[in-house]
């Protein structure tokens, strides 16, 4: 029986194992919301033929995006640098907020659970608002200019740091900490000589990310009036200017890419 | 001299490095604090100010429930852009990763496929939307689904293709001994392996997409953005504060909901428990410290990725 069996067992095709009701399930789920979603009466009215009878309709507008008129470019060095200017403050704003923030939001150096859960509670609240909405928030209270854009950075990389750090202190090595406390050290001594110094090195990475999205997220918050290069976009489009739109489209990228390039470098480094 | 040096307390390394780099992040800061065109002083008005729209939003008249219904069924319609949009960018992005993985093409394909990715990914969907879409098929969802789906494009192509880079060679080699042919060694070698980890990758695209969903409207692509920016330019707190608690809660419900979908996807398979939460940044993934290897740099992109 049992020699029976092993001898035939590497000839015979292996059963199939029983698929989970899940695959089917989900997929039923899935094609349904999808389906209500592209309708017309439940969803947007997503229909790709309007798509491609309209694609020419584009045509016009691009084709301006291929001449890019470059007498244009000096008109955008000051809006550039004042999104330069604001994503550095930002992020030194920001991140210096974060780092607190984020040992309170971590339990391994925030063992009282009633601070750990309402430091966690409000940053799902910070992190669920878009950087947009932010910058609509301040403009409503403070009037447009930088200012605003300023503050609707620093919430931003607030969001973000303190969500990257405390994942970061979840997982440091105890044994530093251990140690620490057998020193007699008292929890803010364990957290300054145990645990900072083991996450230094992504804190600063963390920061010139954050200040890499600054970068971009300030040409989008301009649109609503807090300032930098996105204030620029809002004017020309305005004015279907598309040559002057392409020259600043092309800049960001350029200024994007060169400051990646520098932030990657570093962060190498340090980690 | 050995026993010297034992007790001796070890001397401390260099801090010249370190002392530059403060001293030039310092300067950095300086300059941009001190040439920035600010009006500082309007900075004390911001308590108050922001006191007043709290107050005007939620306390003054109370929660104003007449705009939940509405709100509801325009954050349904932004929701409905980030799934369309996701979808749109996953099915696209598919074969990207595989001509952007340097396994499966040759190195020059692989990196012209992942340069594209990069421009694509380096421009916020907002503007997309705006200066491409929006002429294309008018005002509207339309254009703010398809401004996601592309920008979707760049980043789950780059993150598709890391994943893919990551695979197992076992199978592949056992699908070509067997006598498959190219598409279908990918198929049978490939596909199964990395499709838990992408469509974790696309769930969590989704949630960073209902992030941007809820505000492509200000430029007029559709959603809850265009309403809410007009409450706020107008000056009807109440309606505004009830469309923001709306955003909010619908945010956080999406993330809890596909959340629960990406780590139930890649715990049923058996392969590592990890959250299905990218690491955008490829430096981190490839120079993290060990101890920062779950740093999960997803909320790249601008968008602040769910927490």
């Amino acid at each position: 029986m049992t020699a029976d069996q092993v001898a035939r067992t590497p000839t015979a095709r292996p059963t199939k194992p029983a698929r989970s009701p899940w695959v089917p399930l989900s997929l039923l789920i899935f094609l349904g919301l999808t389906w209500a979603a592209a309708s017309e009466e439940l969803g947007i009215g997503f229909d790709i033929g309007e798509l491609i009878g309209n694609f020419t309709r584009g045509f016009p507008f691009l084709a301006d995006f291929w001449s890019p008129n470059w007498a244009f470019l000096p008109q955008t060095y000051e809006p550039m640098l004042e999104t330069l200017r604001m994503s550095i403050i930002a992020a030194a704003i920001g991140c210096s907020v974060a780092l607190p923030i984020s040992f309170l939001a971590s339990r391994v150096t925030t063992p009282n659970l009633a601070v750990y859960l309402a430091d966690r509670g409000i940053l799902n609240v910070v992190r669920a608002i878009p950087d947009i909405l932010y910058a609509l928030i301040f403009v409503a209270a403070l009037g447009i200019g930088a200012l605003p854009g300023i503050l609707a950075l620093v919430l931003f990389n607030i969001g973000v740091v303190v969500k990257l750090l405390s994942e970061t202190v979840d997982g440091v090595d105890p044994g530093p900490i251990e140690a620490a406390n057998a020193a007699g050290g008292n929890r803010t001594q364990a957290v300054r000589w145990a645990v900072l110094p083991q996450v230094l090195p992504n804190y600063v990475a963390y920061s010139l990310y954050v200040f890499e999205l600054n970068i971009r997220a300030s040409a989008v918050i301009g649109i609503v009036g807090a300032g930098g290069i996105g204030r620029l976009i809002t004017t020309e489009r305005r004015f279907f200017n598309y040559d002057n739109l392409s020259v600043i489209l092309i800049e960001i990228f350029v200024f994007v890419f060169l400051i990646e390039l520098i932030s990657i470098s570093l962060r190498r480094r340090l980690v | 001299m050995t026993a010297a040096t034992a007790d001796a307390r070890p001397t401390r390394p260099s801090r010249a490095k370190r002392n530059l780099a403060l001293l030039g992040t310092a300067l950095l800061v300086g300059w941009a604090v001190f040439t920035i065109d600010v009006e500082i002083e309007r900075l004390a008005d911001l308590p108050g100010g922001l006191a007043l729209i709290f107050h005007n939003m939620f306390i003054e008249d109370g929660l104003d429930w007449s705009s939940l219904g509405d709100g509801l069924l325009l954050m349904l319609e932004s929701i409905q852009i980030a799934w369309l949009g996701t979808i749109i960018g996953a099915i696209l992005s598919l074969p990207l990763g595989f001509f952007g993985a340097k396994n499966i093409t040759s190195g020059t394909v692989s990196n012209i496929v992942r340069q594209v990715l990069n421009a694509i990914r380096a421009i916020p969907e907002i503007i997309v939307a705006a200066i491409v879409f929006i002429p294309m098929v008018g005002l509207g969802p339309y254009a703010g689904t398809l401004a996601i789906g592309v920008h979707s494009i760049g980043t789950l192509g780059k993150l598709s293709a890391e994943v893919i880079e990551g695979i197992d060679p076992g199978p592949v080699e056992a699908a070509r001994a067997a006598g498959g042919r190219s598409l279908q060694v990918q198929r049978w070698g490939v596909l199964p392996q990395v499709m838990p980890e992408i469509i974790a990758f696309w769930l969590y695209r989704f949630e960073i997409n209902v992030r941007a969903s809820a505000i492509l409207g200000v430029v007029g692509a559709g959603g809850i953005g265009e309403s809410l920016q007009q409450a706020l330019i107008f000056g009807r707190y109440p309606r505004a504060g009830m469309l923001i608690l709306v955003v909010i809660v619908a945010t956080i419900l999406v993330d809890v909901v596909s959340g629960w979908a990406r780590r139930r996807i890649i715990e049923g398979s058996g392969a590592k428990g990890g959250s299905g939460e990218p690491i955008e940044e490829p430096d981190f993934a490839v120079a993290g410290a060990g101890k920062a290897d779950t740093t999960g740099i997803g909320a790249a992109d601008g968008d602040g990725g769910p927490a």
